[in-house]
């Protein structure tokens, strides 16, 4: 990865936003004004369980430092989505940790549609430790 | 049915040519961002044929360049960079088809409630560019899409004629649609036909149930089933076959119905209390409170006292929450039968509407009622409550952990003794001779596991139906097509169980009302030239027969394949991660799609 | 002025809350026109302004939003907002509304909701939509999750400054709008006015509304709610995190002394919520609720109540007699122990009032629709279809026709869509052919 003069923010947190809940709720944090780091990317998803394990990996091996999941948790539309989702995060870990990756650089987390604050600890959160940590580092692997 | 993968999305190469368009949004992008620089950086794109800005893109001729564009062949996807699409993605859309393209070639970008409105400075500027390169990336691999057609049957199957499934059929057939309504009993009425007046007005119950049945047996829309259950379901939404199966006098007759939604409306029946409970079963003085409706109805009310199995009722203590709001730890229940941890909502009022009934036709009958929370929470209930004080009811409250006891008794000639401590005086202990004593029972769900289980209809613990969401969606069930009305969805009143039935009955028209059923185009597609039927999409599908393994030939030998039912597939994409050859995506958002926008996002 | 306008769709829906919206819904599925007259200036009535709703604790606004944008974007619904109802009136087959088109000072089409004006606006007002708690602007966008996204000016407080119309890039902002006034007709009506909680301003007993730290229940879902005045429970006189919180249940119902005999059917529920999602957020607070019954009647409703009572919430069987202000900040309540004990008293240091809910709209003298001694619209087959009124083509729905919770108001907001519809289809009245 070229580090461009992306204002120094080339530590990366994309954030995987479900559309009914997480992604209304960063908007609701927008219309409140309520600023946070510039170096987070949010993409709407239908429900993250489209995505299989080796698309987190591959994020990290394209630079990305960190990656929240902002889901509906419970509120879920898609019945048994959630619990196939959190099993999903537990195997990337599981992966992760091979990889010699700090799981912390993966997060699933539960947003509301109006839940500014949980949203920015979240995002806040985040870019503390990717900030400490750096970009991913990947061990070499056998 | 329309696939919506037909040939004409393979015509479409990979290599859209796409269109930006950036939103000054008044000064409340342009403020924050340099809308020049982002357009300058879009250009620089090699997917992007042209970029432009405007001071508001929802504006007419915002819309009107995107629409030339269009039209002049320029451009075949487009990106708007403006607020968060909730507010205008289907401005844009339509604009999109109003240039005669395919409304789904277009892709948001989210740059003032989550930049401008967030961002300050170059970052903000930046993180726009960067958003944008993202949306043109997906852009790129957009594919026109076309809304799921799947034709239906103008006909609908309502499962149980009680209350509720006869407004239902009643309310379906007045829009033209037509309806069998199955029961399995010999007539129509449910749980109506034993009872006597209703609270809380005092209407005849055999009066509600005509109301509907004259039209019911009138109507050539309808066809009553009686003495029938379902013995068979295949199909989906829009496009179910039903075997019914008929008792008669010559053995049993299959009948094959087409159908294009069935709405469960199998009710429920009185809670029977197990031998011993209240000394039920052990004394005959001990009955339920629809026994005692029943004696009711044939009491001729000319004398001054209540008469029940023979002997006159001075003395009577009615008793609430009998087989219902029991705590886990405090009730126990025979085995195998449910703890019942629900209310049952309406006995409350039946019971004061029936006390009230004994107390103003028989002023000889005294009436102690024993309860633990008075739940006369409908209108016109709360004036039964005061009417039964006025009557001279005499209420005593007990605690759950201490229910009153029930005994055979001798003192002073009464057949029983009923011994409670009372809440209303210091929890006082108190003993009350009776010559009855009358359990009010709650109710359970009907016994449907047959039909429940065909339909894979998910219960709660307690056996009721379980709706997909009780306030989004309160009358459906799961599985598409199917709906729910009445007590099999938790106890209720005739009122409220006829606003169920109504509600279900608006769903129904409005899905069949058209004889074919539109779908969103966001659903699963299988690529049958990678596809090597593995069936991990199978197991990981969330909905039941959304996704199956088919039998095809392939070059002269027979393969298995992934075949999705558009109809009932929900487009959560839970297949899209297990497929070990990427051979099945969610169209519209597809796994290609977001490796894409981050790829974008990694080189910015 | 112009001629009167006149609009004709199949359906007019008074009252754009979940009722209203629902019934529209419901009915433009089926392929009818439908408007939505609203007097506020957004849609989605009293539940869009809740915290989180019983018995699921799923957020107000992630289910109610939903609803409102379907309705917004659908293609056989047109909504007409910040609107007064001046009559409904049955013209041989039609029904006719007149309605008034209140003055927003900001033209709704040039609009685009980004609040530059509110925030250039130098006049402060409490904001009522934060239960009083926090303040808006003279000119503002009703709250967070409105539709429309369109910003009113208060003409009562503004000061004609000019600063909104310099800043509004839309040019948007006209200090000259009138009121404008046109007719819907239609072949049915939906009313769905909704309620309104009973003032504590009458409840001498209560303290009528002077008590500092004495709220309503609907200001305390906005100290609730994610996006709240404080963004945390505080106790509105000085900020304090209160340690030990009321409920003073039937306060206003269930009580013939206020003209509310009947019982308001929502409030043993949303007291239970509010607790649970109190001591969610104060895990260290006692709550305790004062009740007569506790009146927990719907699927799944009981186990909510029995799960609270595990929770540790205090539950008295008493009715609250008198409501004094204490020391410091700290209410007395004066109850009678039904449970024996007898009068007593306890200090808390906030107490919300359960009141009573009486009737978003009296027809009278507007609409010829009948109501009953409760106030509430009447039915006339309440046990067959509680949605049918004295008025041909007009149907009730919702809290209108008498206190309910959300998912009662639902289905009967489906109910009477297609009591509507049969309406429309019937060659017949439908009072005829009915019992
Ligand atoms: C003791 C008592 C007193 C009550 N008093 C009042 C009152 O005063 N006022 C009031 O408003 N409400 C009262 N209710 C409530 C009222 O009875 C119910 O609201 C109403 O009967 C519910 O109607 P339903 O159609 O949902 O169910 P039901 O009346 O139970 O009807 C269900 C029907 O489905 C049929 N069925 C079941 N399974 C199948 C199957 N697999 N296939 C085919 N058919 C099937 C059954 O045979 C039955 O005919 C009382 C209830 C009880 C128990
Ligand atoms: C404190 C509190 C907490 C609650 N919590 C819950 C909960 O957790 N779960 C739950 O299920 N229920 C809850 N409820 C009940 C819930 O609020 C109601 O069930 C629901 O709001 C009823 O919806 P509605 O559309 O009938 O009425 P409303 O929400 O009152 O909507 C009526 C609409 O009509 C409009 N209107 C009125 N008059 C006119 C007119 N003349 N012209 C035009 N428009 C008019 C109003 O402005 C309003 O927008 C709660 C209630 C309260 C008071």
């Amino acid at each position: 990865m070229t580090p461009t003069g992306n204002s120094g923010n080339q530590d990366k947190i994309l954030i995987l936003a479900t559309e009914t809940c997480a992604y209304p709720g960063a908007d609701s944090t927008g219309q409140a004004h309520s600023s946070y780091p510039a170096n987070t990317y949010i993409l709407r998803v239908r429900a993250p369980v489209l995505f299989p394990e080796s698309f987190y990996l591959d994020c990290f091996q394209k630079g990305i430092s960190g990656i929240i999941i902002m889901s509906c948790g419970e509120e879920c539309p898609y019945e048994g989505a959630y619990k196939d989702l959190a099993k999903r995060v537990d195997r990337v870990y599981a992966a992760m940790k091979e990889k010699g990756l700090d799981i912390n650089r993966l997060r699933l987390t539960a947003i509301c549609t109006v839940c500014n604050r949980a949203f920015l600890n979240e995002v806040n959160r985040m870019n503390d430790l990717v900030q400490e940590l750096g970009p991913p580092q990947f061990a070499a692997t056998a | 049915m329309t696939n919506p993968n037909d040939k004409e999305n393979k015509d479409d190469t990979h290599n859209g040519k796409v269109g930006v368009y950036i939103c000054h949004c008044g000064g409340n992008i342009s403020d924050h961002v340099d809308v020049d620089k982002v357009r300058d950086a879009a250009e620089d794109l090699s997917c992007v044929k042209v970029a432009r800005t405007n001071m508001f893109m929802c504006s007419d001729p915002g819309q009107n360049m995107i629409i030339e564009d269009l039209e002049n062949g320029e451009v075949d996807r487009v990106v708007v960079a403006s607020c968060a699409p909730s507010l205008h993605e289907t401005t844009f859309r339509s604009a999109v088809e109003r240039a005669g393209a395919n409304p789904f070639v277009y892709e948001h970008a989210n740059i003032r409630e989550q930049v401008s409105w967030v961002h300050h400075g170059d970052p903000a500027t930046d993180k726009a560019s960067t958003l944008v390169a993202a949306a043109a990336a997906k852009a790129e691999n957009l594919e026109p899409l076309h809304p799921v057609r799947v034709d239906a049957f103008r006909h609908a199957t309502v499962i149980g004629a009680g209350i509720a499934g006869m407004k239902t059929a009643v309310d379906i057939a007045r829009q033209g649609i037509d309806v069998a309504l199955v029961e399995k009993t010999t007539q129509p009425g449910g749980r109506l036909n034993t009872l006597h007046t209703l609270a809380p007005d005092g209407e005849k119950a055999g009066d509600v149930v005509d109301a509907f049945y004259e039209e019911i047996q009138n109507s050539e829309r309808i066809t009553v089933y009686p003495n029938t259950q379902v013995n068979d379901v295949k199909g989906y939404v829009g496009n179910f076959t039903l075997t019914l199966a008929t008792d008669g006098e010559n053995g049993r007759a299959d009948t094959t119905v087409d159908t294009g939604a069935i709405v469960m409306a199998t009710g429920s029946q009185s809670y029977t209390p197990f031998n011993g409970e209240y000394a039920y079963g052990e004394h005959p003085q001990v009955i339920t409170l629809p026994e005692l409706i029943q004696t009711l109805a044939e009491n001729s009310g000319d004398e001054n006292t209540l008469t029940v199995n023979g002997k006159k009722i001075r003395n009577m203590v009615m008793i609430h929450c009998v087989g219902s709001r029991r705590i886990p730890g405090i009730h126990e229940t025979k085995e195998d039968a449910n703890l019942n941890e629900y209310c049952s909502r309406t006995c409350c009022s039946a019971v004061l509407h029936a006390g009230n009934f004994i107390r103003e036709t028989f002023p000889g009958t005294s009436i102690f009622d024993m309860y633990r929370d008075i739940r006369t929470y409908g209108r016109g209930q709360e004036e039964l409550y005061n009417r039964a004080a006025e009557n001279r009811v005499v209420f005593m409250r007990f605690e759950a952990d201490a229910p009153p006891r029930v005994e055979s008794s001798d003192t002073g000639n009464f057949p029983l003794s009923v011994t409670v401590s009372d809440g209303l005086t210091f929890n006082e202990e108190m003993t009350v001779p009776a010559d009855l004593v009358v359990l009010a029972t709650g109710v359970e769900p009907t016994d449907i596991s047959g039909i429940a289980g065909m339909l894979k209809l998910p219960r709660g613990n307690d056996g009721f139906l379980n709706e997909v969401h009780p306030k989004l969606r309160p009358v459906e069930l799961p599985v598409t097509g199917v709906f729910l009305a009445g007590t099999c969805q938790a106890p209720m009143d005739s009122s409220e169980a006829c606003n169920t039935a109504g509600a279900a009955a608006a769903k129904v028209s409005a899905l069949l009302g058209k004889g074919y059923i539109e779908l969103d185009p966001f659903v699963a597609h299988v690529d049958e030239e990678k596809c090597t039927g593995t069936g991990a999409c199978v197991d990981a599908c969330l909905v039941d027969d959304a996704l199956e393994l088919v039998e095809t030939e392939v070059a002269g030998q027979t393969v298995k394949k992934a075949r999705v039912t558009a109809a009932l597939c929900q487009g959560c994409g839970a297949c899209v991660a297990v497929c070990p050859e990427n051979a099945i995506e969610v169209n519209g958002w597809t796994l290609k799609q977001y490796e894409a926008m981050v790829d974008a996002i990694a080189a910015a | 002025m112009a001629e009167p306008q006149v609009q004709h769709f199949d359906t007019i829906v008074i009252g754009g809350g979940i009722a209203g919206l629902q019934s529209a819904l419901d009915l433009a599925d089926q392929g009818y026109r439908v408007a939505v007259v609203e007097k506020d200036a957004s849609i989605g009535g009293k539940m869009i302004r809740l915290s989180k709703v019983f018995p699921t604790l799923d957020c107000a606004s992630c289910i109610t939003t939903p609803k409102m944008a379907s309705a917004a974007h659908h293609e056989n619904i047109t909504l007409f907002t910040y609107c007064n109802v001046d009559g409904i009136v049955r013209m041989g087959e039609e029904i006719h509304a007149r309605i008034t088109q209140n003055p927003r000072y900001v033209d709704p089409d040039k609009c685009i909701g980004c609040r530059k004006c509110e925030y250039a606006c130098p006049v402060y007002l409490p904001d009522m939509e934060q239960g009083g708690f926090s303040a808006k602007k003279a000119i503002s966008i009703p709250f967070s999750n409105a539709i429309p996204q369109v910003a009113v000016l208060d003409a009562e407080h503004c000061m004609l400054c000019g600063q909104c119309e310099t800043v509004c890039p839309t040019d948007a902002v006209d200090y000259f709008m009138e009121p404008e006034t046109f007719t819907l007709t239609a072949r049915t009506a939906v009313l769905s006015t909704g309620f309104e909680l009973s003032p504590v301003k009458d409840k001498a007993q209560y303290g009528n509304g002077e008590i500092p730290n004495v709220i309503d229940s609907l200001q305390m879902e906005r100290l609730l709610a994610p996006h709240g005045p404080y963004n945390r429970v505080l106790r509105p006189s000085d900020g304090m995190e209160p340690d030990s919180i009321a409920y003073v249940q039937c306060a206003g119902s269930r009580d013939k002394s206020m003209g509310v005999s009947y019982c308001s059917r929502v409030c043993c529920m949303y007291a239970i919520k509010q607790a649970m999602l109190l001591s969610g957020a104060l895990p260290l607070a006692d709550i305790t609720i004062y009740y007569m019954d506790i009146r927990a009647f719907g699927k799944g409703y009981e186990q909510f109540y029995q799960n609270a009572k595990a929770m540790g919430i205090e539950f008295v069987k008493a009715k609250v007699a008198r409501i004094n202000e204490g020391d410091g900040g700290s209410v007395t309540v004066r109850y009678e122990n039904q449970d024996g004990g007898g009068i007593q008293t306890m200090d808390h240091d906030l107490v919300v009032l359960s009141m009573g809910i009486l009737p978003g709209w009296r027809p009278e003298p507007y609409c010829p629709v009948s109501t009953d001694s409760d106030r509430f619209i009447t039915s006339i087959k309440p046990k067959i279809s509680p949605v049918l009124t004295d008025m041909e083509g007009v149907f009730a729905a919702g809290a209108a026709a008498g206190p309910k919770d959300i998912v009662d108001t639902i289905s009967e907001s489906g109910s009477a869509a297609v009591e509507a519809a049969k309406y429309m289809q019937a060659s017949e009245p439908i009072l005829e052919t009915q019992p």
